[in-house]
């Protein structure tokens, strides 16, 4: 047993300190913790850490294995996310106390706070006295045990485990239930019980799911989408595009759903053209080894950062939109090309990291498949706040893509309609982000970038409060990025072109004076070299591509990623049409499109007369609408449209064919 | 010779008098119409399958092709390795749809006749897939078309070469009935071989321009010791024999040389024959090299015949057994194939009673060779005129490029009466020629099985019951199954859904994704495409609408609601003083002259949901009604709307309780609704108005027009109303038919399907508009403001008054 006194020792250096005894198999004794943020973060070897006193946010979270005892009270989030391992609270906890473990034992001798056990996926949450409203909001699994009272709404909106109540319940929440309770569970909980000296011989109220807003009621017809309309002009106004969406409203009582981002046309990048013309120098590009597009990532405060070959990444896009084995070749293709893959939402795969030379992990909301192995094994860490197809919703996931598999790396049940919650259990407001960044820090060391992940809508001042909060990069997205599953109203309605989001975050930066410390890296209908330049010229730093890279890899756009059957072994975890997926070849393919992208970027910036592609600047660009002038405040210089029409299908046929 | 893939090149500027689409940026031709040498549409037959519309099918199959019978048979359907579905689980069967079709039309089916326009006459030598399709496209510009043909027969090598168990002589013979019907200006002389019934020399003279499609019949010999007849024959003059009707028994063991389509066809011919116990094809390369159809190689498989492959023949023992070697595969050849060598003491005999030699076909002609117009075994001709060494005289087929496939002579045929015809009319240098591709713009299937539908196998019956009477070795589709398989098409052919990528951006990631990143050449000409601008989506002709704006979500500086389970309230209360309550913010207009079923069912939904009814009469006894008055108030009317110009101060000055903007112009009518957009501007004037009064909390707006989701309604409260109605969108669904400017109703939905729909409709609207609060933070469609709105185009922005996205710090 060792001690580290908190009142002379920095958190950071007792969370180092604490790693390296628990290396020693010791055990830890914390003394003046002063309820001081993120005690014991982090730690994943199986020693027990004593604190005498009371511990602030987050202690013992993202840890496995390890026991934490707390003499007196607990915090906001006492045990975030623990995997094996325990945590005994003396006193009371505050709020969201369990929140989403996956397997660890969290008492609570006193009373709880609210939502205590959100986004639970297994283990028990146990309370000695009284839970605030909303125990086990949203819980996907596991158990918790309440002795004493239990406030409004238990089990609001859970998927599965169970809710055990011994005193009164004020009010239940949506969709659940009061059974009866059965024999072995009593006894399991007596046995539980006992072991954490807890005394109780009376009843139990047993609440679970009531499994009525598990799937959607009615199905939504299938459909192939209709053609975009160039424009609405007046004549088309009723178009069958919007005739059969209302006649299907007709018929489901609520919004439709599809994959792919916005489908509108909306101002982007191909309104605005290069100030010079380089088509003729881009024509004939005699040596490009020699243009610098080097590009880094995330090193604001001295964590390692991402070191890309190109300004480009590929854009985070889960395993469960995507199939394992689209998975392993975006990874593959990621390191033949020297560029970052990202896990998306839902978790790590092994072979995927095995793949990637450089991995970003994303923490999401429901924390499905978050867990601190991962983190210490990712490159770089994403929280994602929103992202551009449905800012302001959570993720979804379609019953027919919730396989067995998949469920158990998420820690979900298997076949629900998966609808992840859309704000973060524990960061309800600026501050409470701050200290959540502080954790992700303290678990991977100070040593891994962490970055944010939005959706475009009030860029100007959310960009400025992830510069403040401390985030290393900010992944912005716009209007147009894409999903595999959201309601089309959504998609088309909510959130602001890719163009206006970029000039937002740089006139926000530079509003408060932050300069060009925090990398912004842009994404949202990314297509080729001529809009990372273009992007780049704007301000960003870095540029994200998804859905490109999956049409590199075979996708056809048909844009009915939620259905689950795609026909070319993408968006689907069925696996029959997984089969259908050919790793070797499409991860060859999307090598050769970011090949194409480096080629293109670096025969762009020689044509401008640069050679270095972070040379490149506001001064290259012109407007060519007036809402691209308006938006970014470039000149409007229409004049410098191409005079030839767009190409046609056989130009482009014959341009492919050399 | 067979004509590389880079002959097949186009040049960017379109030829002249050719039907293409090409110019349609919304168009890129799919993969399998570039993979046909002569552009056949098939994304549009296919999805015209699934239509159920054959005839229009039936006009895409034949647009190009005059022998489409015969390819739904016997074409080598480049098409289908080139479908973007063959790598994921199977190509789309587009030979057997096109033979499903003509199938099903029937013989009888023939296009219009076209008449002969012209003084000028052609001669063409040879009733092969070559001439008969440029006697078909001289015919179809008017020329008189005179045909020589040696044989009795039309066809050439499709009558003479393919066995009757791969194309029965009536479907042969129904494509050329079709063609002759529909180019009567096509004059055809039977038993007329050059030279003998008829001289070069008075081709010439008679025509003003001779085509030579003489074909190739004459099989070549394999080159080694002891190869004669009738112990070795030549697998063309087997087939020439059979197909005339010959039904020869043949030894116990019969080998055939070569892995083209001709062994191919050879060998299956000698497996039905008298006598014949087994057939074994000998093939000096791999399988992976064998140029013959995958299909027909597993068809001769499934029949029982034996591929010996790695194997080369050195000697003939006549009469007995044919010598072999072994090989294996060493370098590529020039011609890209890997070499066979000989491996040194691995001689074998393989024991037989007969040779069948397919190993190549070359072309004959005293004739020809007197003039000085041959080379060696072809007729000497330029690919890029098609034309001879004589200027008057052209050449196309196998005769004048050696043996390739029926579809690939069908394109030489076009591309010889290209040339042709620009001769005739003087043009001495035309464009060079390319193969046209049309899209007919077929919507895509909308068949819920697209994506799970495996292929389709035509039923396969191999030899049959009596063989020898080859009947056909495959039968065609049902018009179910057609329609099945018709459903799995990608449509690479047709726009996307989504406006960012496009047919055009995806084809060019496509493209990125295939090419070598070392080509500069290539990587430069992409590069080309991407750097153009497309066209201002938002030019003078944009209409402003409520597409162009957009919600701004909460995020860091507003706190998320969660949109799945949190609830957001849409409680309505009409008017300052005296005040109408509703439970969700929308009034369904328009009516008034519905059948009673149509009303009965709204008035359902608008009584369950708490909603309104606005018109001249009441709909229902259940549900509230706002009267729109002409003279005199109905006393029964929750409430009541007069007209009025001029209309703020004078509702101000009379303390009316809300103002209804009719932009739908012409409310209790919806069919000034239908006309078009609205003019969304009204209800940004009205506030302004109210603004300026300071009077904005005295009179509520009520907004109709053009609402057409629960999202358009947000928006629209959001800029200030309270309510809003909705006319078309309710009437649609009903599935009201509006293409007449008024609603006509669905006759065949029944009483609790209307009652579903009415409820669903506004329980979606109501949802929708919900969702898009919470996705701005907030619990209270109300509580929306124009705030929570930015604008993406600067006509919306005008007209809704609204900052554009992007740039409201800078003004």
């Amino acid at each position: 047993m060792v001690t580290i006194d908190l009142s002379h020792t920095s958190i950071t250096d007792a969370n180092q300190q604490i790693r390296d005894w628990a290396r020693d198999g010791q055990d830890v004794e914390i003394i003046n913790p002063d309820a001081r943020h993120n005690i014991g973060v982090g730690l994943v070897d199986p020693i027990t850490v004593r604190i005498k006193g009371s511990a602030g946010y987050f202690c013992g979270g993202l840890s496995d294995g390890a026991h934490y005892e707390i003499e007196h009270n607990a915090g906001w989030a006492v045990g975030d996310n623990i995997y094996q391992g325990s945590v005994v609270v003396g006193g009371n906890a505050g709020a969201i106390a369990g929140v989403a473990i996956r397997g660890a034992e969290i008492v609570v001798r006193g009373n709880m706070g609210s939502r205590a056990g959100q986004v639970m996926k297994a283990g028990t949450l146990c309370c000695g006295g009284n839970a605030a409203f909303m125990a086990g909001y949203m819980m996907y699994g596991g158990r918790i045990i309440i002795l004493g009272d239990a406030a409004e709404k238990v089990g609001q909106d859970m998927s599965a485990g169970e809710i055990f109540v011994g005193g009164k319940i004020k009010s239940l929440g949506n969709d659940t239930m009061i059974v009866d309770m059965e024999a072995h569970e009593r006894d399991e909980i007596m046995e539980f019980l006992e072991r954490y000296k807890l005394n109780y011989s009376g009843d139990f109220t047993k609440v679970i799911n009531a499994g009525k807003k598990l799937r959607y009621a009615n199905a939504e017809p299938r459909s192939r989408p209709q053609p975009f309309f160039v424009s609405s002009k007046s004549s088309n106004y009723w178009n069958p595009k919007v005739q059969e969406d209302i006649w299907i409203k007709g018929e489901v009582g609520r919004y439709r759903i599809r994959g792919y981002g916005a489908s509108k046309p909306v101002p982007h990048l191909n309104d605005i053209a290069f100030a010079r013309d380089v088509t003729t120098d881009a024509a004939r590009p005699e040596e490009l080894k020699d243009i610098n597009l080097k590009t880094t990532v995330g090193g604001r405060f001295g964590a390692k950062p991402l070191s890309l070959s190109m300004p480009v990444m590929i854009a985070p896009m889960s395993f469960g939109a995507l199939s394992r084995s689209v998975k392993i070749a975006l990874a593959r293709a990621s390191r033949l090309s020297g560029i970052s893959e990202n896990t998306g939402e839902g978790g790590m795969l092994d072979e995927q990291r095995a793949e990637a030379d450089q991995l970003i992990f994303q923490c999401l909301s429901g924390r499905l498949g978050w867990n601190v192995k991962d983190m210490q094994r990712a490159d770089a860490i994403e929280i994602y706040i929103s992202q551009g197809a449905k800012p302001g919703l959570g993720g979804q996931l379609m019953a027919k893509k919730v396989t067995p598999e998949l469920a158990a790396i998420r820690g979900i049940p298997v076949g629900i309609d998966l609808r992840s919650p859309s704000r973060h259990p524990d960061v309800l407001g600026a501050d409470d982000l701050v200290i959540k960044l502080q954790e992700f820090r303290e678990a991977t060391f100070h040593k891994v970038p962490i970055g944010i992940k939005m959706g475009a809508g009030r860029v100007n001042d959310d960009i400025k409060i992830a510069y403040k909060d401390g985030f290393d990069f900010v992944e912005l997205d716009g209007l147009q990025g894409s999903t595999g599953a959201a309601s089309t109203e959504v998609l088309e309605n909510v959130g602001i072109p890719t163009l206006s989001g970029v000039q937002e975050a740089i006139d926000g930066l530079a509003e408060i004076d932050a300069g060009d410390d925090m990398d912004l890296v842009m994404m949202g209908g990314i297509k080729d070299g001529v809009d990372v330049v273009k992007m780049l010229a704007l301000g960003a730093s870095c540029t994200s591509v998804g859905t490109a890279a999956i049409i590199a890899g075979g996708c056809i756009a048909c844009m009915q990623c939620h259905v689950g059957t795609c026909p070319v072994g993408i968006a689907t975890q069925d696996p029959e049409h997984e089969a259908r997926y050919d790793i070797d070849r499409q991860s060859m393919n999307m090598h050769r499109y970011f090949e194409s992208l480096r080629w293109q970027i670096a025969a762009i910036t020689k044509a401008l007369g640069y050679d270095d592609v972070h040379k490149v600047n506001r001064g290259d660009l012109v407007a060519l609408t007036p809402e691209a002038a308006d938006i970014t405040g470039l000149p409007f210089r229409p004049e410098h449209r191409d005079t030839r029409r767009p190409l046609t299908g056989l130009e482009l046929l014959d341009r492919q064919a050399g | 010779m067979k004509i590389s893939d880079a002959d097949y090149q186009f040049s960017v500027t379109a030829t002249p008098d050719l039907e293409d689409d090409t110019a349609d940026i919304h168009y890129v031709p799919a993969p399998c119409q570039v993979a046909c040498p002569i552009g056949t549409d098939a994304p549009s037959y296919i999805a015209y399958i699934w239509e159920g519309k054959n005839e229009e099918a039936l006009e895409a199959i034949t647009a190009t092709n005059p022998f489409s019978a015969i390819c739904g048979r016997v074409c080598d359907a480049p098409c289908e390795p080139a479908c973007r579905r063959a790598d994921s689980d199977g190509a789309i069967a587009i030979r057997n749809l096109k033979r499903y079709v003509l199938d099903s039309l029937g013989p009888g089916f023939a296009l219009p006749p076209v008449a002969v326009t012209r003084e000028q006459t052609v001669g063409i030598v040879g009733a092969g897939p070559a001439g008969l399709t440029a006697a078909h496209d001289l015919a179809e510009a008017g020329y008189e078309v005179h045909v020589y043909e040696a044989t009795d027969k039309l066809g050439g090598m499709m009558f003479w070469g393919i066995p009757r168990f791969r194309l029965p002589e009536e479907a042969v013979q129904q494509d050329i009935d079709r063609m002759t019907a529909h180019c009567p200006g096509i004059k055809i002389h039977t038993n007329t071989a050059l030279g003998d019934q008829v001289s070069l020399d008075q081709l010439k003279q008679q025509h003003a321009a001779v085509l030579l499609a003489i074909g190739a019949f004459v099989g070549k010999p394999m080159g080694i010791p002891g190869e004669s007849e009738p112990f070795v024959r030549d697998g063309v003059g087997f087939l020439y024999h059979v197909n005339a009707g010959a039904r020869p028994t043949l030894p116990e063991t019969v080998l055939v040389i070569g892995g083209g389509d001709v062994a191919m066809d050879a060998c299956r011919v000698a497996r039905r024959l008298p006598g014949v116990k087994h057939v074994k094809v000998i093939y000096r390369r791999d399988y992976e090299a064998m140029p013959a159809r995958r299909e027909e190689l597993q068809g001769a498989i499934d029949e029982g015949i034996e591929i010996v492959y790695n194997t080369q023949p050195v000697e003939v023992i006549d009469g007995k057994a044919l010598r072999c070697v072994s090989t294996e595969m060493g370098e590529p050849d020039e011609d890209g194939r890997r070499r066979p060598i000989n491996v040194a003491g691995s001689e074998h005999d393989i024991e037989c009673g007969l040779v069948i030699a397919a190993v190549g076909q070359k072309a004959e002609c005293e004739e020809l060779v007197e003039h000085d117009l041959m080379d060696w075994d072809r007729v000497k001709t330029r690919l890029e005129g098609m034309v001879t060494e004589d200027a008057k005289v052209f050449a196309a087929g196998d005769g004048a490029f050696g043996g390739s496939t029926i579809v690939e002579a069908m394109y030489q045929g076009h591309r010889a009466a290209y040339y042709m015809k620009a001769y005739l009319e003087g043009n001495e240098s035309p464009l060079p020629y390319r193969t046209p591709y049309r899209t007919r713009r077929v919507p895509i299937c909308n068949d819920p099985a697209w994506e799970i539908n495996p292929r389709v196998h035509q039923k396969f019956h191999g030899l049959g019951e009596i063989p020898i009477e080859f009947p056909e070795i495959e039968s065609t589709y049902t018009a179910d199954e057609a329609k099945f398989e018709a459903a799995r098409c990608f449509r690479c052919d047709a726009e996307t859904g989504s406006a960012d990528y496009t047919v055009t951006s995806r084809e060019a990631i496509f493209a990125m994704s295939r090419i070598n990143p070392q080509d500069a050449e290539i990587e430069s000409s992409i590069l080309q495409g991407r750097l153009e601008n497309r066209e201002n989506p938002f030019g003078i002709e944009h209409v402003a609408t409520l597409d162009d704006l957009v919600f701004l979500p909460a995020n860091l500086s507003r706190l998320v609601i969660d949109p799945y389970r949190e609830d957001c309230k849409t409680a309505t209360e009409l008017g300052a003083i005296n005040s109408l309550k509703l439970d969700i913010p929308f009034l369904v207009a328009g009516m008034d002259l519905a059948p009673d079923e149509i009303r009965s069912a709204y008035a359902a939904a608008i009584a369950a949901h708490g909603a309104a009814y606005i018109g001249a009469s009441r709909i229902g006894d259940n549900a509230s009604w706002i009267q729109i008055a002409g003279k005199a108030a109905d006393a029964d009317a929750d409430a009541v709307v007069f007209r009025a110009a001029q209309a703020i101060p004078f509702a101000l000055e009379q303390e009316i309780d809300f103002l209804v903007l009719d932009a739908g112009d012409g409310l209790p009518g919806i069919e000034g609704e239908l006309a078009g957009a609205p003019d969304i501007s009204i209800l940004n004037h009205a506030v302004s108005q109210l603004r300026a009064l300071n009077r904005e909390e005295d009179i509520d707006l009520v907004y109709f027009g053009g609402l057409r989701t629960g999202t358009d309604s947000a928006k629209i409260l959001a800029l200030g109303a309270t309510a809003v109605i909705i006319g078309v969108a309710a009437a649609l669904s009903l599935g009201a038919d509006i293409s007449s400017g008024s609603p006509l109703y669905d006759a065949d939905l029944d009483a609790e399907d209307r009652a579903e729909r009415s409820y669903n409709l506004l329980q979606a609207f109501n949802a929708e508009a919900a969702m898009m609060a919470r996705c701005t933070g907030k619990t209270n469609v109300h509580n929306l403001e124009p705030e929570d709105l930015r604008a993406i185009t600067l006509t919306v922005s005008h007209a809704a008054g609204v900052p554009m996205a992007g740039s409201l710090n800078r003004h």
